[in-house]
């Protein structure tokens, strides 16, 4: 019986250590889900979109992004109104307040994936580094997914 | 019998979207198509049309409302679907040529079609409808945004304004209103 809960007690520990050195935590500090990039041919810019998790007590801000794969990223807002629609360059970054998830999603955030710089297909992985004030590691790769543009 | 399915999904007869029609004139343009013909609102006779001004350029919004566009299309009966044109009018010329036009509407449906022209024809077109647009100024890499109208337009055979469809309508209610329209003349 001692023995039964002493090898309980160490499983638990080492699976606990497991998650902590992996990284796949529940309580990861800095979660990003859902990453995708939907295709738009042409040549012309794509949408990056993303569920970014704060698990953390303090307030981080993603303030950059960058990829090998596109000549240019910045961090976009939707606006639509009075019948209306225009982007509204987030120069300030993207505030993510303790315990709060942001979503990058259709018709709001997005990431303004420019020029691009090889011809992608749907299920290709493109490495975006995001770049975060208030966590350390600032950058973190993160693979989007390219997926069809009539994709939610 | 066709006629009942599709009024069958709503029980009153107005339109989820804004209706608009003897508010607005016909349909009257002159414009470019995406094979670079000049072509006018003939093109379209007989057919009806659901119409969105974009840009080829706009990563986010424009793809969406096409998307739901053409998934709200998609739903329709196949005779109705196969009556219904759907088109894209860039107010991007300067951005927006012939084969970039194909390659974006290709994306979508094979029932849509670009179309863009000069400032001259577009302004025509635009201010017929009272729809405006606007260019922001150039960044240092020659970027720039494009502000334009979220509605889709959508006329019936006789290219007479029926319906706006915004981007707060579901899917379903986007296909009711389409088939509302193009099922509303005679069905062949």
């Amino acid at each position: 019986m001692k023995y039964t809960s002493a090898i309980l007690t160490l499983a638990v520990l080492a699976a606990g250590a497991f998650w902590w050195v992996s990284g796949i935590s529940p309580d990861a500090p800095l979660a990003i889900e859902n990453a995708r990039v939907r295709l738009v041919p042409g040549g012309g810019p794509m949408a990056g979109y993303m569920d970014i998790r704060n698990h953390s007590d303090a307030q981080i801000r993603l303030v950059e992004a960058r990829s090998g794969a596109f000549g240019r990223v910045m961090i976009h807002r939707s606006v639509l109104e009075g019948g209306r629609a225009a982007m509204q360059h987030q120069a300030g970054g993207v505030r993510i307040e303790p315990g709060e998830v942001v979503s990058f999603e259709p018709g709001g955030l997005h990431l303004m994936l420019m020029q691009p710089q090889q011809t992608l297909k749907v299920g290709d992985p493109v490495e975006i580094v995001l770049e975060f004030d208030g966590i350390e590691p600032r950058l973190r790769p993160v693979s989007f997914t390219v997926v069809p543009v009539t994709a939610p | 019998m066709l006629l009942a399915m599709l009024l069958g999904g709503c029980g009153d007869e107005s339109f989820h979207g804004k209706d608009i029609s003897h508010l607005m004139p016909p349909l009257d343009f002159e414009l470019v198509d995406e094979r670079g013909e000049a072509v006018t609102e003939q093109v379209f006779a007989g057919r009806p049309v659901a119409m969105y001004f974009g840009f080829t350029h706009c990563p986010d919004v424009c793809p969406t409302t096409l998307a739901r566009l053409a998934a709200a299309a998609r739903r329709l009966p196949e005779q109705a679907r196969g009556r219904l044109q759907l088109a894209f009018v860039s107010v991007d010329p300067a951005r927006d040529g012939p084969a970039q036009l194909a390659a974006y509407t290709a994306a979508f449906s094979e029932d849509m079609v670009g179309l863009t022209g000069s400032q001259r024809q577009l302004q025509a077109l635009t201010r017929r409808y009272r729809i405006t647009y606007g260019y922001d100024e150039r960044d240092a890499a020659g970027n720039y945004d494009v502000s334009h109208s979220s509605a889709v337009w959508v006329f019936n055979e006789r290219l007479e304004p029926e319906v706006m469809l915004f981007d707060d309508l579901s899917i379903e209610q986007v296909a009711d209103d389409l088939g509302r329209v193009v099922g509303g003349g005679e069905i062949p």
